[in-house]
């Protein structure tokens, strides 16, 4: 099977420091594969600049075996939430839309099927009620499952995910969670960077964790281990302890220092 | 017939500017007119003294040129350096304008040349400088050097429309799409500049800078589409110039400064009145909940 995403030697470095380096991988198709690190461990960069958003310094990155520019309408791109101002006018439909423009070309009118499609990435992440509001008057789980839609309307093959749960409450997220499995069923494969370790193993098949340079991918039965995990997190004491609580469900035998 | 022309002079900068300045509004940099007002100087200046004349056209030119460097150093001041917008459109333009006085100073011992003959137009003599075609009366230059100057605006905006809003709102997505955002900042900017530098030499600073953030601006207190924003911009833009004519006529005074005057009251009344609406529905939610709870 060909890998979804490989990179090599991808290296980005901003004002001398690199939030990047040296990140070589090859990951396989059709899995939930979670990226995983502290904050400014470099996920987001990792992903922006396997689509090509920032120019990688060093390295390069495929999918599919083919450069982005070819596959450029079968990827599908989540930016953070907060990266974008949500006072902008427009309505949820609007930014839905968007998504269809990436596979329709810029100029063509919508037919009917995006409108179909609009309506039913609307329906799966359960926006349809809310097809006409303005997006300055979502909630914030409601601005991440507008995202969401919008990626669903681009119907790729791959998508990179940049911390879809951030912000939205339980029910949401078991719902997004579901709607990423269903896909995931349909060979799609999904790149998801994601905060919380207590759900990190449910969610993930494959994990890659990150500390600015790689520090394991692989299966997440067997990469997400003490060792590999305090590596990735370093010593602060809150994330070790969420360590230890996380792999004492896993029936790991854990000394207190 | 020389109220028609003013009117119209001022519609046509009106309707250019408000739809340039919905785009700027939403990407942050609606005092990129003012800039740009500025930054053109040391153009206007280098391509007098290269042509020795004061013809509009090399003008143009020049001060098309410095507009595109002053969004460049805009650009890289703020992605390269890392300084906020609005301080890299402080220190690009300040640091143009003291190249453009220079200049001047350098030069002006042989040109007859200051800021206000180019820069600061009065749209009052709009009438005064005719154009014929073939010997036929055809109405004052400026205006159709401005209607022109709206239909490459308006035809721009429109083929590239999904382009510009994809950019203006998510430009990490519309880079993921293969969109370069670069090139597209370039194109609305060249726009920018092209206008601000012919309505400059027509209608005068204050009344673009004002026609750039304005309309705009209150266009986006009323309402939450940006198609609508666009029509209702273009729309307080041309009854600011109606409007503000009469009442310059009404008091004998500057047309510029009152139609400017009308576009702060649009804002201001627009303000009033969102403020208005919100504490009714506050208050008619209250009654709802006084009445459910009984
Ligand atoms: N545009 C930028 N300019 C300069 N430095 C940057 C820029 N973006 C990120 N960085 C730096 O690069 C590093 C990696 O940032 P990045 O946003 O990729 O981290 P992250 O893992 O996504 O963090 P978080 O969990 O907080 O989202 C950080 O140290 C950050 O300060
Ligand atoms: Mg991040």
């Amino acid at each position: 099977m060909k890998p979804s995403v490989e990179t090599h030697n991808l290296t980005v470095i901003y004002d001398k420091k690199p939030a990047i380096w040296n990140i070589d991988f090859t990951l396989p198709t059709g899995k939930i594969i979670g990226i995983m690190g502290p904050n400014g461990s470099g996920k987001s960069t990792l992903l922006k600049a396997i689509m090509g958003i920032i120019e990688p310094n060093i390295g390069y990155s495929k999918l599919f075996d083919q450069d982005l520019e070819d596959v450029r309408n079968k990827v599908s791109y989540v930016p953070q939430r907060q990266s974008v101002d949500w006072d902008f006018p427009a309505s949820v439909w609007d930014v839905v839309a968007m998504g269809r423009y990436a596979t329709k070309g810029l100029f063509k009118r919508l037919s009917k099927e995006d409108h179909r499609m609009i309506e039913e990435s609307l329906n799966k992440v359960n926006m349809t009620p809310f097809t006409n509001r303005q997006i300055s008057q979502l909630s914030g789980g409601q601005q991440q499952r507008v995202f969401l839609a919008r990626a669903l309307a681009q119907n790729a093959d791959l998508y990179l995910m940049d911390e879809p749960f951030v912000g939205v409450d339980a029910a949401t997220e078991q719902a997004i969670i579901n709607l990423l499995k269903s896909m995931r069923d349909e060979g799609k494969t999904l790149l998801v960077v994601h905060h919380d370790l207590h759900t990190a193993q449910d969610y993930f098949e494959h994990m890659v964790l990150l500390n600015s340079r790689l520090v394991a991918e692989g299966p997440t039965s067997e990469v997400f281990t003490k060792d590999i995990l305090t590596e990735t997190y370093g010593g602060t004491l809150t994330t070790l302890s969420k360590v230890a609580s996380v792999l004492q469900e896993k029936d790991f035998p854990m000394r207190h220092k | 017939m020389i109220d028609f022309w003013i009117i119209l002079t001022a519609s046509l900068v009106a309707t250019t500017t408000a739809i340039l300045g919905c785009f700027l509004i939403m990407r942050k940099m609606a005092m990129i007119g003012d800039a740009i007002s500025h930054a053109v100087l040391p153009g206007i200046v280098i391509a007098y003294y290269i042509s020795h004349s004061r013809a509009s056209f090399p003008i143009l030119i020049g001060a098309a040129a410095s507009g595109m460097v002053v969004t460049y150093l805009i650009q890289f001041f703020h992605q390269k350096v890392k300084l906020q917008q609005d301080a890299s459109i402080g220190i690009s333009y300040t640091f143009l304008f003291a190249i453009g006085i220079i200049l001047i100073s350098l030069f002006s011992g042989n040109v007859d040349l200051d800021q206000d003959c180019v820069l600061y137009g009065e749209i009052a003599y709009v009438p005064l400088d005719n154009l014929s075609i073939g010997g036929l009366y055809a109405g004052p230059r400026q205006v159709w050097i401005l209607g022109t100057t709206l239909i490459i605006i308006s035809t721009s905006v429109i083929v590239a429309y999904r382009k510009l809003v994809l950019t203006t709102f998510d430009p990490a997505f519309a880079s993921a799409m293969g969109i370069s955002v670069v090139l597209w900042q370039y194109y609305l900017m060249a726009g920018v500049s092209l206008t601000t530098v012919v309505s400059f030499e027509s209608v005068g600073a204050v009344l673009v800078i004002a026609f750039l953030s304005g309309p705009a601006a209150t266009a986006f207190l009323l309402t939450k589409d940006f198609k609508k924003m666009l029509y209702l911009a273009v729309g307080f833009g041309i009854s600011a110039s109606i409007l503000g004519y009469y009442t310059a006529v009404w008091l004998a005074g500057s047309i510029a400064g009152a139609i400017a005057t009308i576009i702060g009251l649009q804002f201001a009344i627009a303000f009033i009145y969102i403020q208005f609406l919100k504490k009714a529905r506050i208050s008619e939610t209250l009654e709802n909940k006084a009445l459910t709870e009984v």
